[in-house]
């Protein structure tokens, strides 16, 4: 039961926190690397910044997915009891897709965000 | 109607014998006061938000007229019916005015009429706070139009870019009209977020969950956080940019270790997100028009609840994206380029559940399908021209050209106007009672169509060819003097468009026919009140179990006009509200709110007079009308609660619930919290500009000024360590019923914070010297400065809070303003540990 009831706002807002999180992340670090000579040395032929940027993308990233664990977790204790029908029940379940879904959108938004990292080099 | 006289009209199997004695109660406790006094100072949602609409069409037209003299000057190349620098106060009074006086309080008051109604409420939970935006929105209005009388109007663009608007740049009054209008006119829109978040969440109709709540209340659930987040950044923007032309503070200014982009990224925090805080409430009014005219429920309601928090997150990654050509490296264009074109997705989710539910239903053309088929072709060519300009290169290319005019009108226009209009005439019967004229609004319609299209098609062309925006004119050998001449022409048809449309509407409160109530036939609660509108909305408060009410149930209707439901009894002649869980819709509480009075108005009126004061160099009369002000928010406050009141009331047979002081979502409480998420936006954006100006400074601290000592500075911090100790063990003593002991840490709170700012201050002082030396001095005396002000409003609200201990309205049971007192305590204590670290401890590091 204690896991029915995990689905709050913050929880189905989460995804979409962590992508703004990463881009607020991302533009300050570049910012940092180009005014402040922050990580511009090179290793195994990236920027250090390069790889710090690569790293919080998938950090984020696995964050994201276990924000969507989490909510198939609870999606499926919801569709697995015997509430099915009550009103709590449909409006947990309503939650729980939108947090999925805003999970995809926000995992879209990461990978979308930093595919520029592939192409451009911190301070081009 | 005596009690004893039964009311036949509406048969109830309850108890319909006192039906009319209730109605009669209700009407009376509910009614606005007589004549312009009664005017003057209710603060009904309905009525105060009709005003909202009323004056919010008048900036439109005085915004629109503008525009016209405009585009006559560009009409022909060399003509001179402006002269540049009228050309250029017209171009900014003309974008503040939409965007400012138009375009945000005009959804504003749409919103403050039909949520309550929508949801099943009575009335907003602060119906004095709206009473209040309404006014600071006028008077913020007048007072930015006043700079005609003056001879200051402002002229740097509705943007305000620094240096251009600084004091060495613009010498005269002219910015100064702009950032204290504005700021003052944007009270509004930050009250009316406060309003609709609490309504949303806690005075919902019993049974209207989160699954339940019409689209609409989405859109503007998700509008009024991006307010809370959006609009500080340039509310903090104009302060600093005010207190530098004012005082002489150094945030703008290279020389003294300033940056001017630092005003682009605060205003473009909020510019962009604004686009979409018009654009959602729009959304909105769609989803509710095309789900009636395709007289079916939405479909992938999911998806557009999902495109809309999507919408509302993703739309604060884009504000560089007006910054392309201001010399940020390529990879930061990219982050932005990209995020810009990811917005595209929940927009285009939107569209299609849109079109999906216009092809499964079985659509109705009336004029507001009309505008919604306009609305389509429109804003969905206003959305491509956005994606061409999210590519860099492009964006280069047509840059500060009339490329970026066309594609903001498609969007602005395409995204608020048409909607608005559909939403118009879709709500006009259910708020006068009678249907507009079917030809005279068609005529309007089809005069807006053309006349935009053809006004701005043609600037797509001008602008890729290269003629510049906000130039008062433009060479003949540019070649595009005719499409300038068709802009003007168009302009003017739309122009007529506008008035005419305004005319119908006017003309239906006062000769339209009579219509039926619910002529469109929808299915959302609103639509159950009976028309006229009575003050209270619905007799009972109703309960709902799906979407569509009136479709799925149609006895809703009839439920809500008798008077044995939820409330239907009005306790003690007080004004009340239900309310309910967030999530679960469940009832909760019994909200009691204000009747009409005048301190709204006496408040708006005395912070006119104190930037008057300020924008004259009167610094006497600003002070001097601080004593007023805060004297009327005391009385304001100490008006909101009543000792006499029960802990809990019987709302409906066999079902007692709290009233809010003893309930735990109480409206203040909400209140509170997104006060504190607004403030806490402001205080992030003026960390950002510390972080910001350092990032550019090649020295910090700069020369001349030094970090505090590390032994006062420790020492000012330790007085902090009381307050929030009273933040805690204060409400364990109230709930203990030991309030002499809560009354003793309010006390310890108060002596707590006075102590630090005695210490802190005059310790800073010493150390950075004084703020017009440099941008450092600048930026550290405003944080200093802010979490001050925090620490006086929060000494304020703990001696408050001792009298209210002392006079009976808080006890053991109604804790309400205990917990606020000691909330606000929490945050002020916190954003005060974070000042003292950016201070005190950054400065070392870097």
């Amino acid at each position: 039961m204690s896991r029915l009831r995990g689905m709050t706002l913050t929880r189905m807002c989460a995804p979409y926190a962590l992508w703004a999180l990463h881009f607020l992340a991302i533009y300050s670090l570049q910012g940092l690397a180009c005014a402040r000579q922050l990580g511009r040395e090179r290793v195994a032929g990236l920027e250090i910044m390069t790889w710090t940027m690569w790293g919080l993308t998938a950090v984020i990233l696995a964050a994201i997915a276990w924000q969507a664990w989490r909510a198939g977790q609870i999606r499926r204790a919801l569709l697995a009891s015997d509430d099915a029908g009550r009103a709590d029940h449909a409006r947990r379940l309503f939650m729980v897709v939108l947090c999925l879904l805003g999970a995809a959108i926000s995992a879209l938004g990461v990978v979308f965000t930093a595919s520029p990292l592939a192409m451009l080099q911190t301070c081009a | 109607m005596s009690p004893a006289t039964p009311d036949h009209t509406i048969p109830t199997p309850g108890d319909h014998l006192r039906h009319g004695d209730r109605l009669a109660r209700l009407e009376r406790v509910w009614a606005n006061g007589p004549g312009l006094v009664g005017q003057l100072t209710a603060v009904n949602h309905s009525t105060v938000s009709m005003r909202v609409i009323v004056t919010g069409f008048a900036f439109l037209l005085v915004g629109g007229l503008l525009s016209m003299f405009m585009r006559l000057q560009l009409a022909w190349p060399g003509l001179q019916v402006l002269d540049p620098q009228r050309y250029a106060q017209f171009v900014t009074m003309h974008g503040t005015t939409m965007m400012f006086l138009f375009a945000v309080p005009i959804m504003g008051g749409f919103a403050m009429y039909l949520v309550p109604k929508m949801i099943g409420a009575r009335d907003l939970p602060f119906p004095r706070l709206s009473s209040f935006g309404y006014w600071c929105y006028l008077f913020g209005g007048l007072f930015l139009y006043s700079s005609f009388i003056f001879g200051s109007v402002p002229d740097t663009g509705w943007f305000m870019y620094t240096p251009l608007s600084d004091s060495t740049y613009s010498p005269g009054k002219g910015a100064d009209f702009w950032l204290i209008g504005v700021t003052f006119a944007e009270i509004a829109a930050v009250v009316s977020a406060v309003e609709v978040i609490a309504a949303v969440l806690i005075t919902r109709a019993p049974g209207m969950d989160l699954r339940r709540m019409p689209l609409f209340v989405w859109a503007m659930l998700v509008t009024a956080f991006m307010i809370a987040f959006g609009f500080p950044p340039l509310i903090l923007a104009s302060i600093l940019l005010e207190i530098q032309r004012a005082f002489d503070f150094a945030f703008f200014e290279v020389a003294r270790g300033g940056d001017p982009l630092l005003w682009q990224h605060l205003f473009w925090l909020f510019g962009h997100p604004e686009v979409y805080i018009i654009f959602l409430p729009a959304a909105g009014v769609v989803s509710m028009v095309v789900s009636t005219f395709a007289r079916r429920p939405m479909v992938g309601y999911t998806w557009i609840v999902l495109a809309l928090v999507a919408t509302g997150f993703l739309s604060f990654g884009l504000w560089v994206h007006h910054m392309f050509a201001v010399g940020i490296p390529l990879l930061a264009l990219a982050f932005f380029s990209a995020a810009s074109m990811m917005v595209a997705i929940p927009t285009g989710i939107q569209i299609f559940a849109w079109l999906a539910t216009l092809w499964a239903g079985k659509p109705w053309l009336r004029v507001p399908m009309l505008y919604i088929i306009g609305f389509f072709v429109v804003f969905v060519c206003g959305g491509l021209t956005g994606v061409m300009l999210a590519f860099v290169p492009f964006n280069w290319q047509v840059h500060d050209t009339h490329f970026v005019v066309a594609h903001l009108h498609y969007v602005l226009i395409g995204g608020l106007m048409f909607p608005l209009f559909a939403g118009l005439y879709y709500w006009l019967p259910l708020a006068s009672g009678r249907m507009p004229s079917e030809s005279l609004s068609r005529s309007g319609f089809w005069l807006v169509f053309i006349g935009f299209n053809l006004a701005f098609l043609p600037m797509h062309l001008t602008g890729m060819v290269g003629m510049p925006r906000r130039v008062d004119s433009y060479a003949m050998e540019l070649g595009v003097h005719w499409l300038n001449l068709l802009s003007t022409a168009a302009g003017f048809v739309m122009a007529v468009g506008v008035v005419a449309i305004l005319i119908d509407v006017a003309l239906c409160f006062v000769l339209g026919r009579r219509g039926v109530e619910n002529p469109w036939q929808a299915g959302t609660l609103e639509w159950a009140v009976p028309s006229p509108v009575p003050t209270y909305n619905f007799a009972s408060v109703p309960q709902i179990e799906s979407r569509y009410p009136l479709w799925d149930n149609p006895e809703v209707v009839a439920a809500t006009r008798r008077t044995d439901g939820l409330l239907g009894e009005a306790h003690d002649d007080r004004r009340e509200l239900l309310g309910t869980g967030i999530q679960s819709g469940r009832p909760e509480q019994v909200i009691r709110v204000s009747t009409s009075t005048w301190l709204p108005i006496l408040a708006a009126f005395t912070i006119a007079i104190l930037l008057a004061g300020f924008i004259s160099s009167q610094y006497w009369l600003s002070i001097l009308m601080l004593v007023p002000l805060i004297g009327l928010f005391l009385h304001w406050a100490w008006t909101t609660g009543d000792r006499h009141a029960p802990a809990e009331l019987e709302v409906a047979p066999g079902l007692r619930l709290p009233t809010q002081a003893a309930a735990r979502n109480a409206p203040g409480w909400w209140a509170l919290v997104v006060t504190l998420l607004i403030d806490g936006s402001l205080f992030a954006s003026l960390v950002f500009a510390y972080f910001y100006l350092w990032l550019n400074a090649p020295v910090w601290p700069a020369v001349g000024a030094t970090v505090m000592a590390w032994r006062p500075a420790l020492v000012a911090l330790a007085p902090l360590v009381l307050p929030l100790l009273a933040a805690w063990l204060g409400p364990v003593a109230l709930a203990a019923g030991r309030l002499r002991t809560a009354i003793a840490w309010q006390v310890v709170a108060v002596v707590g914070g006075a102590v630090y700012l005695g210490l802190h201050l005059p310790a800073l002082w010493a150390a950075v010297g004084a703020p017009q030396v440099h941008a450092y001095a600048s930026v550290v005396w405003t944080l200093a400065g802010f979490h001050a002000v925090h620490i006086l409003v929060a000494m304020l609200i703990g001696g408050f809070t001792a009298m209210r201990i002392r006079c009976g309205y808080v006890d053991g049971v109604r804790r309400l303003e205990s917990r606020i007192a000691a909330a606000f305590w929490r945050y002020t204590v916190g954003i005060g540990v974070v000042t003292w670290a950016v201070l005190h401890l950054f400065p070392r590091w870097a």
